[in-house]
């Protein structure tokens, strides 16, 4: 990626802390002015901040950025506007997505034809182009613009903090925005002690899956004996439809290394990795490249800021198997070898890596690090719910109106996440379920969707808050499909090391695919909630032992769907394609040949312009005409 | 990785394993690519994974012969290394083809109608999931969630992410493959290269 500093010379020379102090102190004016909205008074320089996030580059961002570059050159504003590259702004649906400021003016889904009006337009004369601007209608019928709306409005950023904010290939911005200062205090002004103390006032829980107290944790490792110690990141981000943790790697790669570098000093280790799963290539380079600019800088490697502390990090990528997001099996994988989980205790803090005292947290944990430090337990305590401080981030995705990344406090309820921030379901049909917590989660249906965000409250209702991903599914989805869709993923995930796991989901499996095709039998039921608890009980690892989660989460809150499965062998949200007959709807059928094209199996027949039929002898229910059909004339029930 | 499994319970370990494989050209670079890698970097069984993907992003996948290779420059017997290299999804045996298919099966893509996807395109290569056609143009794979969820459905062709897939887009973006490939053959040169991009 191109980054606006390539030459900077904070890049190549150490940095000292007078240095760090100055940066701070020129360009921090630049990075406040991006998060400020203020209009009607001609700035003095415009920034266009164009979001590189990897879902708007895969909607073409970068040769957005690159155009408006080119256009501002040609048109003379070179002193007055200028392009930043920014990570992601959250609202992936919206993408390329480009904010314009100090004037606070988004613009999504911008297209070559849009980046050019935008440079001719509102950087020529400061014209706002209005028809353009991302707006919503308000619950009570007014506009709502850019910053107003609530998906911006109702977030509260600290992981994020400098996500869609800053360069993240520019350490300069990093420490504009604060980078650093919390490593300095560390550092120079704080003992390991205090900073122990700090970290379980402020309350901050892993925010990878299980919740565990993170300064609990910190404080174990310190406390072990050992010559050698290592601190690790878990960016193995397994769960699938989950992308918080790519996002801040790919957007804000030096709040994670800082944090590392931190809890090097704390926990006396001078050796960290970064486990990253192979298929985030872009978060890999980022990452690699912070590192580099971190070691040339003196923030990384010998006697960092003179401070006579050794710290450096290693990247390690995956191998793409879900099981070495698991603390264990992922450092089994670091060591080379098989990612199998290792039987606890010995916990990490105690025999983790090479047998060593190992501190373990996932990406967004660590990015919550520096913020506590700086600002105090005490702020970030304040925020939040009894039991569970501070923000968490959600990967929204499914049937949802607006895709995208969002950081909310906890204790916010799950329909403000769903239906506010998220806008709803974009079909407009109801909201039946959200799913959090992926593989090892569980569903909340819509009408228990008032329950609090927060840790114990999730739990309670049989789902669990895990890593963030969040998918939310309207009336189409089938809940027996989707249990057999994670329950699918557990049993090819499993390292088959423990019996319970191999074996016992895999008959889980074949239950519920007997099911799904319309074969189910009438104790099936039972025999899925008595395996999936024997399961949860025995396995060996978290893998197994949440496993079973997807199917006794749907049973327990849609078991009448279930029931209609096996008892009158109907899917009433139509996706379990062996139990639907397709038949064409002759009215609204024109005769396009399309879906006689779409089907795989010559099933349908029927002269152009004239009504098509389908022929229930040949057809294998695959729904291929369903989706084709671009007049909604086929049916499936 | 089940099949995998099976494949090492018939094949007993060692060269018998590596016999089995019909005998395929190697670029020798791939050699070369280990020996550097070893040379630069210091350890023993740490350094496999990092070394599997260095040769795998060279060759497209892992034959038995440079596993073996891969063993004895570390110091591991080959079971150590194809036990690594069968237990991880992202490392294969098989050679893929020149578009690599990847139909995302995340979450967000599967409540998208994902399968449906999936099930033209084996129709249209006229493969199984995880196969190459003869001619080696086409692979088609599921992978887990490419991180295009607001895309869903989304197929990857090689490092390239296609998004808001219906049956009659996938079957677009297939004939153009086809057809790029076949320009490519013609001109038998790289200018074709260009025009897959779209
Ligand atoms: C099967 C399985 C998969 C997991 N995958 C991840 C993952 O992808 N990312 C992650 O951070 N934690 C994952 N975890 C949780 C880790 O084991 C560990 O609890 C966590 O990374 C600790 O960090 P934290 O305390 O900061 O949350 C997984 C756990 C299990 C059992
Ligand atoms: S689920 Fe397909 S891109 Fe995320």
């Amino acid at each position: 990626m191109k980054t606006n500093t390539e030459s900077s010379p904070a890049a190549v020379r150490p940095l000292g802390r007078e240095a760090m102090a100055a940066i701070r102190e020129c360009v921090r004016p630049v990075i406040e002015e991006r998060l400020v909205t203020r209009r009607g008074v001609a700035p003095l320089r415009r920034e266009v901040l164009v979001c590189h996030g990897g879902a708007c580059i895969s909607c073409r961002a970068v040769p957005v950025a690159d155009l408006m570059e080119a256009a501002i050159d040609q048109a003379g504003l070179a002193d007055q506007a200028r392009v930043v590259r920014v990570g992601c702004m959250g609202l992936c649906d919206a993408g390329p997505l480009v904010l314009v400021s100090p004037d606070g003016v988004y613009y999504p889904r911008v297209n070559e034809d849009l980046a050019g009006r935008i440079v001719k337009e509102h950087l020529s004369s400061g014209a706002v182009i209005e028809e353009e601007e991302l707006s919503w209608e308000g619950p009570d019928g007014e506009m709502l613009r850019s910053r107003e709306v609530p998906f911006f409005a109702r977030q509260m950023k600290i992981a994020l903090r400098n996500c869609g904010v800053i360069d993240p290939g520019s350490l300069e911005e990093y420490i504009a925005a604060d980078g650093y200062a919390a490593l300095e205090k560390v550092l120079f002004e704080m003992a390991p002690d205090q900073v122990l103390t700090e970290l379980k006032r402020a309350g901050l829980r892993g925010r990878g899956g299980a919740g565990f107290p993170v300064g609990l944790k910190w404080q174990f490792v310190h406390d072990t004996q050992g010559d050698v110690k290592y601190v690790v990141c878990n960016a193995d981000e397994g769960d699938p439809g989950a992308f918080m943790d790519r996002s801040i790697l790919e957007g804000d790669p030096y709040s994670v290394v800082e944090a590392m570098t931190i809890a090097g000093r704390v926990v006396g280790s001078n050796q960290g990795y970064v486990y990253v799963r192979a298929e985030y290539p872009l978060a890999i380079e980022r990452l690699d490249a912070s590192l580099n600019s971190a070691r040339s800088s003196g923030l990384l490697g010998k006697d960092i800021l003179g401070s006579g502390f050794d710290f450096d990090l290693e990247i390690r990528i995956g191998a793409g198997a879900f099981v070495c997001g698991e603390e264990t099996a992922l450092m089994n994988s670091i060591e080379g070898k098989r990612g199998m989980p290792r039987p606890r205790p010995p916990f990490p803090a105690q025999k983790g890596l090479w047998k060593r005292p190992t501190l373990l947290n996932n990406v967004e944990s660590w990015a919550n690090i520096s913020p506590i430090l700086l600002r105090g337990a005490k702020w970030y305590s304040s925020i939040g719910t009894e039991r569970s401080k501070g923000t968490k981030v959600f990967a929204l995705a499914g049937a949802i109106r607006n895709t995208g990344l969002v950081e909310v406090p906890m204790g916010i309820s799950l329909r403000e996440v769903v239906e506010d921030l998220g806008g709803g379901i974009r079909s407009g049909r109801p909201f039946k379920a959200a799913q959090s917590g992926g593989p090892s989660g569980g569903c909340v249906p819509a009408a228990a969707a008032d329950v609090a965000v927060d840790y114990e409250s999730l739990q309670e209702l049989g789902a669990i808050m895990g890593s963030g991903g969040l998918i939310v599914m309207d009336e189409t989805t089938c809940m027996v499909e989707l249990a057999r869709f994670f329950m699918e993923f557990i049993v090819d995930e499993s390292c088959g090391k423990c019996p319970p796991c191999r074996i016992g989901n895999r008959v889980m499996l074949s239950i519920l695919e007997r099911i799904t095709k319309g074969e189910g039998q009438e104790d099936d039921l039972g025999l899925l909630e008595r395996l999936g608890e024997h399961i949860q009980l025995s396995s060996l690892c978290g893998l197994g032992q949440t496993g079973p989660n997807p199917v006794l989460s749907t049973l327990r809150h849609f078991r009448e769907e279930y029931e209609t499965h096996v008892r009158e062998r109907r899917c009433p949200a139509g996706q379990c394609r062996a139990l639907l007959t397709y038949t064409i709807i002759e009215d609204l059928c024109n005769g396009c040949h399309v879906c006689a094209k779409a089907c795989p199996v010559d099933a349908i027949g029927g002269e152009i312009k004239n009504v098509h039929l389908i022929d229930q002898e040949v057809c294998t229910h695959c729904g291929a005409c369903l989706t084709a059909c671009p007049t909604g004339a086929i049916e499936g029930k | 990785m089940a099949e995998m499994r099976n494949e090492v319970t018939e094949e007993p370990a060692g060269s018998g394993l590596i016999d089995a494989q019909a005998p395929e050209e190697i670029d020798s670079e791939a050699y070369r690519i280990v020996d550097r890698y070893v040379s630069e970097q210091p350890g023993g069984q740490e350094q496999l994974i990092p070394l599997l993907h260095r040769v795998q992003e060279y060759l497209g996948y892992l034959p038995f012969p440079v596993q073996e290779y891969v063993a004895g420059k570390l110091g591991l017997s080959p079971v150590e290394v194809y036990a690594v290299v069968s237990f991880y999804h992202f490392f294969t045996t098989t050679p893929r083809g020149r578009y690599q298919l990847k139909v995302c099966m995340g979450t967000a893509c599967f409540v998208n109608n994902a399968q449906t996807i999936c099930d033209v395109l084996g129709d249209l290569s006229g493969i199984e999931l995880g196969g190459v056609t003869e001619d080696r143009l086409f692979s088609l794979e599921q992978v887990r969630c490419i991180g295009a969820c607001g895309l869903a459905p989304a197929l990857m062709v090689n490092d390239e992410a296609h998004g808001h897939l219906t049956p009659i887009t996938v079957r677009k973006i297939f004939r153009k493959l086809k057809s790029a490939a076949r320009k490519e053959k013609n001109s038998a040169g790289g200018e074709a290269d260009s025009e897959n991009k779209h």
